[in-house]
C-alpha cells in the first residue's frame, strides 16, 4: 500500500513567503557570520597542509617491518598471499643466508589497484612483518605499473613517523646475523 | 597650442573635471566588479560553512610569502585563463555575426547605465565667463533620467535574445526566450514600483530624487512597499536567484550562454555582474538615500536642533562628516585585522605544514590593514574640527571653493559605494538562501502579485501626494 505523505498545511504568513524568506536569510546570515568570525567552525580541512587525523587502526597502504639490520622481517611463508581475497600479493622466495631463517623474499610486490584493503594479510602474518598503518590514504600513480609497489617501496618508511610506544617494536629481533642488533636492543639504545 | 590648452585647463577646472568624469565613472564602477566576484565566492563559501577559494597566490621571493589577498588573485587567474583559452566558433550558428555580437550588447549597455546615476551632489561654480554653473554628479544629466536609464537597461535583453537565437541551440534559445519573458513581466513592476518615488519627488531626474531624499527622508521610509517591490523586481531584472531561470543550470545547461566560451563567456559574466552593481546603485539611489548619510533628521544643529543631513549640511560640517566616515572605516579595518588575527592564531594551532609561511602572510595583512585603521583614526581626529565656510555667495548660491568641492564629492561617492556594496551583498546573500522558482511561479509572481501590489501602492501614493499638495 502506498504511503500517503500529506502536504504541510501552510498558514497565511507562510503562504505570503516573504516572511519565510527573511527567516531563511537569518539562518544563512548566521552561518556566514560564524564562518567569518570563527575559523574553527569549518568542518573542512585545507587538505595537503592540514592532514586529517587518521586513527592507528585505519587500513591504508602496506609497509614491511624491518629488523634492526634493515632486512625485512618477512620469511616468505606465503600466508598473506594465501589469505588475500584479491590475490594482489606476489612473493618470490629464496633461501636465506641466515641458518636460523629458512627463507626470505627476493621479490615482494603488492598490486594496489587489485588490493581491497581488507587487512587479511596483516592478520595472517605469523611474524608481524606486514602492516597497513602508514596512514597514506591517498595513492597516486601515473600508470598501472606505478601502483604495483615492490619490496623497496614497502620498506621505504621512517621509524620516527610511528609511535615508539607501539605494542610491538618497530625493529624486531630474528636470525643469528642479527645478533649485534639484538644486543643493542637489549641494552636499550634503540627501540 | 599646448600652452593655450593648458591655460584653458587652468581657467576651467570644473569643466575639465566634468570631462574626466565621463570615462571615470563607468571605470570606477568596473572596479567594484572583481570585489563583487570575490564577495560572491567567499560569501557563498561562508554561508555553506567552508573557507572558499583561498589557494591562488602570488609568491613574493624575498619575504617568502604567498600573497593570496583573500581570493582576489583568482580574478587575475580567471582572466588569464579565459583570455588565453581557445575561442570556440560554432559552425552550426545561425548567424556567426549575431552570435559574436551577442555578448557585447549587455556589457556595452551596462557600461552606459552608471552615467545616469548621480555620484555626488551637483557642485555650483562660477564659470570663466562669470556666470553660475553646476557640475552635475551624473555624466548624462537629463530630466528624463530614470526613464532613459530604464530604456537603456532594457536594451541589454536584445543581446541575450540575439546571442541565444544565433547560437542555434535549443538550450540557449529557451534561455533567451525566458529572458525576454522575464524582462517583459518585471519591467512593468519596476516602472510601477519606482513611479511612487516620481510622484513624491515630482521629477524623473535621479539627481533631484537624490537631493529630495537628503532634504526629507530616504525613499525606503517614504515608499517601503515600493522599495521591496523594486528590489524583488531588480533581482528578476538581473536574472539572479531566485529568478535565474534564464541561466537555469539545472535545466538548461547554462541557458542563453550555453554556446559561449573563453572571452565571450567572460563578457557575458562581466555584464551580469555589472548589471548587479548598476541595480545596487539604482536601489541605493532611489530608496537608500543615494549619497546621504541619514534617513531622519538628527540633533546635530546648533544647541541640538534637528537638522536634515542634506548636501548643504554636509558641506558646512565637512570635517565632522569626514571624521565620521573615517571612524567607520577605521573601526571596520580594525575589526577586519582582528578577524585575520583570529585566523592566524587558529592556523598556527592547527599544525599545518605551511603554518610558518601563512603566519607571516597573515602578519603582513594585519600590519597593512591595522596600519590603515590607525591612519584613518588619526585622520578622523585631524579633520573633525574642520567647518568650512562658503568662499563666495553668487546669486544666493554659496560657492565653496575647490578643496571643499573635491572632498565633498569624494565623501559622497564613498557613501554611495558603501551602500552599493551593502545591496550587492544582499544580492549574494539571497542567491545562497532562496532556491530557484519554477518558471510558471515566476510569471505568476510577476503578473498576479507584484504588478497588483505595485498598482495599489501607486494609487495610494498618488492619493496621499494629491492630498498633501
Amino acid at each position: 500500500m502506498a504511503k500517503v505523505i500529506p502536504r504541510p498545511d501552510l498558514g497565511v504568513w507562510e503562504r505570503l513567503y516573504i516572511g519565510e524568506i527573511f527567516k531563511g536569510l537569518m539562518t544563512t546570515f548566521g552561518h556566514a557570520a560564524k564562518s567569518l568570525t570563527n575559523p574553527a567552525h569549518f568542518p573542512t580541512l585545507l587538505y595537503p597542509e592540514q592532514q586529517p587525523d587518521i586513527p592507528r587502526d585505519h587500513r591504508s597502504r602496506h609497509r614491511l617491518m624491518k629488523r634492526a639490520d634493515g632486512s625485512p622481517r618477512c620469511v616468505a611463508c606465503y600466508m598473506c598471499s594465501t589469505a588475500c581475497p584479491a590475490r594482489c600479493i606476489n612473493i618470490v622466495a629464496e633461501e636465506s643466508p641466515d641458518k636460523h631463517i629458512e627463507k626470505r623474499p627476493v621479490r615482494f610486490e603488492i598490486d594496489l589497484l587489485l588490493c581491497v584493503f581488507c587487512g587479511y594479510c596483516v592478520e595472517a602474518c605469523p611474524c608481524d612483518a606486514i602492516r597497513m598503518d602508514t596512514k597514506l590514504a591517498v595513492l597516486v600513480g601515473g600508470d598501472r605499473a606505478g601502483f604495483v609497489i615492490d619490496k623497496k617501496g614497502l620498506m621505504d618508511w621512517e621509524p620516527k613517523d610511528y609511535p615508539a610506544s607501539d605494542t610491538q617494536s618497530q625493529k624486531a629481533p630474528g636470525g643469528s646475523l642479527n645478533a649485534k642488533a639484538l644486543e643493542e636492543l637489549k641494552s636499550g639504545s634503540d627501540h | 597650442m599646448f600652452e593655450s590648452i593648458l591655460n584653458w585647463i587652468m581657467a576651467n577646472p570644473y569643466e575639465v573635471a566634468a570631462l574626466l568624469l565621463v570615462p571615470a565613472i563607468p571605470l570606477l564602477f568596473f572596479n567594484i566588479l572583481p570585489l563583487l566576484v570575490v564577495m560572491e565566492r567567499r560569501g557563498a563559501a561562508f554561508i555553506q560553512d567552508r573557507p572558499g577559494p583561498n589557494r591562488a597566490g602570488i609568491w613574493i621571493p624575498i619575504l617568502n610569502i604567498r600573497l593570496r589577498a583573500f581570493g582576489m588573485i583568482y580574478n587575475a587567474c580567471d582572466f588569464v585563463k579565459l583570455a588565453v583559452k581557445e575561442r570556440f566558433d560554432p559552425k552550426f550558428a545561425t548567424s556567426f555575426g549575431y552570435y559574436a555580437a551577442g555578448p557585447f550588447i549587455p556589457l556595452l549597455v551596462a557600461l552606459i547605465l552608471p552615467a545616469f546615476i548621480p555620484m555626488f551632489a551637483p557642485i555650483w561654480y562660477q564659470s570663466s565667463s562669470g556666470s553660475l554653473a553646476a557640475l552635475a554628479g551624473t555624466t548624462i544629466s537629463t530630466h528624463s533620467g530614470l526613464l532613459a536609464l530604464f530604456a537603456f537597461s532594457s536594451l541589454s535583453i536584445y543581446g541575450l535574445v540575439l546571442g541565444s537565437w544565433a547560437s542555434n541551440s535549443k538550450f540557449a534559445l529557451l534561455g533567451g526566450m525566458r529572458a525576454s519573458a522575464m524582462m517583459i513581466s518585471y519591467e512593468v513592476s519596476i516602472g510601477l514600483a519606482a513611479a511612487g518615488m516620481f510622484l513624491i519627488v515630482g521629477s524623473f531626474d535621479l539627481a533631484k530624487i537624490a537631493a529630495w531624499q537628503g532634504e526629507h527622508t530616504w525613499g525606503m521610509v517614504a515608499q517601503p512597499v515600493g522599495f521591496v517591490l523594486f528590489t524583488v523586481a531588480m533581482f528578476a531584472e538581473c536574472n539572479r536567484t531566485p529568478f535565474d531561470v534564464v541561466e537555469g543550470d539545472s535545466e538548461l545547461v547554462a541557458g542563453f550562454h550555453t554556446e559561449y566560451g573563453a572571452m565571450r563567456f567572460m563578457l557575458v559574466m562581466s555584464a551580469e555582474y555589472y548589471h548587479v552593481i548598476v541595480a545596487s546603485a539604482l536601489i541605493s539611489t532611489l530608496f537608500l538615500g543615494s549619497y546621504h548619510l541619514s534617513p531622519i533628521p538628527l540633533p546635530l544643529g546648533h544647541d541640538g536642533a534637528m537638522v536634515d543631513l542634506d548636501d548643504r549640511w554636509m558641506r558646512a560640517n565637512l570635517g565632522g562628516v569626514c571624521a565620521f566616515m573615517l571612524a567607520v572605516g577605521a573601526i571596520g579595518a580594525a575589526a577586519f585585522a582582528w578577524l585575520i588575527h583570529g585566523r592566524r592564531v587558529h592556523y598556527n594551532r592547527s599544525g599545518a605544514s605551511d603554518a610558518a609561511m601563512r603566519s607571516k602572510e597573515y602578519l603582513l595583512y594585519i600590519g597593512a590593514i591595522g596600519g590603515a585603521a590607525v591612519a584613518m583614526a588619526i585622520g578622523a581626529f585631524l579633520v573633525a574640527g574642520w567647518r568650512p565656510q562658503p568662499a563666495t555667495l553668487v546669486g544666493g548660491v554659496p560657492l565653496w571653493g575647490g578643496l571643499v568641492d573635491v572632498v565633498t564629492a569624494v565623501a559622497q561617492f564613498h557613501v554611495l559605494v558603501g551602500k552599493i556594496l551593502l545591496v550587492s551583498w544582499l544580492f549574494v546573500w539571497v542567491r545562497w538562501t532562496v532556491p530557484r522558482f519554477r518558471y510558471d511561479q515566476i510569471m505568476a509572481l510577476g503578473w498576479k502579485v507584484l504588478l497588483n501590489i505595485a498598482l495599489i501602492n501607486l494609487l495610494i501614493t498618488a492619493i496621499i501626494v494629491k492630498l498633501v499638495h
